[in-house]
């Protein structure tokens, strides 16, 4: 076969990556059909640069199920009510405007992936379907039930709100109705999750809004499935222990066995609790699906024992499916043992940086640069007008299991930090941060 | 104080962005992907919206910033961010922003 002849000469000639992409022909006056999969903060990234970098070379279609993209980002401000849904609604007017992507509202029904030729076809709820030469998917996170008596929850009556939208317009109307006395009960997932310090974040404006509204004996519960604070340990430490001291309870190595939503009662492994006024029960979780739930895996070609998408670092390629890039909460990094890839939109964005620029090398029959850098960056409000800040920095270069052994190549995080302090300038630095980070990723 | 109200200073440095697009079969211009993390926080050009701007800076002036952010004590985000780039990638990515953006006044 043609294609596979074409592969294996590449190959010999050392140009192929190990998860490898299938050139088009070179110089073909026709653009390569890049379909993009999802448009949170890594599907619009990539629409956007593929177009910004690759011009006239690629025609990119985005499909979104959703008019807008609500961001979970400053999303539990608007809990508080400290900004308007409006504040976090992003649309998609100037990706197609500014850079002539195709966007087309419908959810994905099925996917071909090409059978390793390199080129698909993705049907939609509308009843068309796409051809590609390559197809990114970035569909974000699905959730994983509570393992006994998983019909018992129910999220449209306990939310986790960590999908923003609609969830959090729930979560803002329970937190509204809490009188004095009565409890507001949260979960921290298993890592990895999405935005490792935003349950923490959650927890400080909620206790601080609480505060503000002089319900002082109210109390915030809140049950950690790890060991300990996945995030900021110190501004998140100093703001249990000290600033919300008696009103936030943190109970760490809580696993969740069973919620009943109905009674707001959930069951875990360091205590239970029951009839609570709020129960903010946020679960374990997974790549969203990409096919029917009745597929195997899925949807997805391959998934690792956490649910999630092994990807290669340098492409977001999929071993053994050219062509096939996942990128953003959905994938997983390969990375240092106890030091993974956060799953956060800055860093959707940052790898699809890496991702456009991978899929027009291959489309130029180049190899992907290996002298890339991924980044992830966010503030946190502690208070209603204070916030600390984390900064992480991923290298590609070797990765290490946990007894300090080479185990392959993949993005070392090379830096890892948290604000010095809680501060009042921090917060102002939030909304430039977050503005910064929409206008980069849609406009 | 919407997010929408923004004005869409991309306009001119858009097409500046796009002048370092490249034909089919070239590479693309070295310090390109690793400057592109910088837009995260400092706008798709480097001129904004987000924190100061890195457009219209010489490539010795941003290196030297980026340098001194590195080794100094940390007290900002960007103390920690230039961090994690070895001295080489600073170097491209100074040089990349400094031949492929320009300030907003122009």
């Amino acid at each position: 076969m043609h294609t596979f002849n074409r592969r294996r000469f590449l190959q010999a000639a050392g140009i192929a990556s190990a998860a490898a992409a299938l050139p088009r022909a070179l110089g073909a006056a026709t653009p390569a059909r890049v379909v993009v999969v999802g448009g949170g903060f890594g599907g619009a990234t990539v629409a956007k640069y593929l177009r910004l970098w690759g011009g006239g070379q690629v025609a990119v279609t985005l499909v979104e199920p959703n008019a807008d993209h609500i961001a979970c980002i400053l999303s539990n401000l608007v809990l508080t009510g400290a900004l308007s849904m409006d504040r976090i609604s992003l649309g998609y007017n100037a990706l197609k405007t500014n850079y002539g992507v195709a966007v087309i509202q419908a959810r994905v029904t099925a996917i071909n992936y090409g059978s390793g030729t390199g080129k698909g076809r993705v049907s939609l709820s509308n009843g068309r379907s796409l051809d590609y030469d390559h197809l990114v998917l970035s569909p974000g996170i699905d959730f994983i039930a509570p393992p006994d008596n998983p019909g018992a929850w129910d999220a449209n009556v306990t939310p986790h709100a960590w999908q923003a939208g609609a969830q959090t317009l729930l979560l803002k109307k329970q937190l509204a109705s809490m009188r004095d006395h009565d409890t507001f009960v949260m979960t921290v997932p298993k890592s990895p999750y999405r935005c490792p310090p935003g349950p923490y974040e959650r927890a400080c404006v909620v206790a601080d809004y609480l505060k503000r509204k002089r319900l002082l004996f109210a109390r915030v519960v809140v049950l950690d499935a790890n060991a300990g604070i996945q995030a900021e340990p110190v501004a998140f430490g100093e703001a249990f222990n000290h600033i919300y001291k008696g009103m936030i309870e943190y109970i760490p190595d809580a696993t969740v066995s069973s919620v009943i939503s109905q009674t707001r009662s959930i069951i875990t492994s360091a205590g239970s609790w029951s009839n609570v006024r709020v129960l903010n029960y946020i679960p374990n979780q997974r790549a969203a699906a990409i096919g029917p739930a009745s597929s195997a895996n899925r949807g997805w070609p391959l998934l690792n024992a956490q649910g999630f998408v092994p990807v290669d670092p340098l492409t977001y390629g999929v071993s053994g499916y050219p062509n096939i890039h996942v990128i953003g909460d959905a994938c997983a990094v390969p990375a240092t043992d106890g030091q993974a890839v956060p799953k956060s939109g800055h860093m959707a964005n940052a790898e699809a940086k890496v991702c456009a620029d991978a899929i027009l090398r291959a489309l130029n029959g180049q190899a992907p640069d290996t002298n890339i850098a991924t980044s992830s960056a966010c503030f946190s409000p502690i208070t209603a007008t204070t916030a600390s800040w984390l900064s992480a920095n991923f290298s590609y270069g070797n990765i290490y299991d946990a007894a300090g052994k080479v185990k392959g190549k993949g993005m070392q995080r090379v830096d890892l930090g948290e604000a010095p302090k809680i501060s009042g300038d921090n917060y102002q630095d939030m909304f430039t941060w977050a503005d910064g980070l929409f206008a980069d990723s849609f406009i | 104080m919407s997010f929408k109200a923004i004005p869409l200073r991309l306009l001119l440095p858009f097409g500046l962005l796009l002048a370092a697009t490249q034909g089919a079969h070239a590479a693309p211009p070295a310090g390109r992907l690793l400057a592109a993390q910088c837009a995260q926080c400092h706008g798709t050009s480097g001129n904004g919206p987000g924190f100061d701007e890195v457009a219209g800076k010489s490539a010795s002036e941003l290196r030297k910033d980026l340098l001194e952010m590195k080794r100094r004590p940390v007290e900002g985000i960007m103390d920690r961010q230039a961090r994690g780039y070895t001295d080489a990638q600073i170097k491209l990515i100074a040089d990349y922003l400094a031949a492929h953006t320009s300030g907003s006044t122009n």
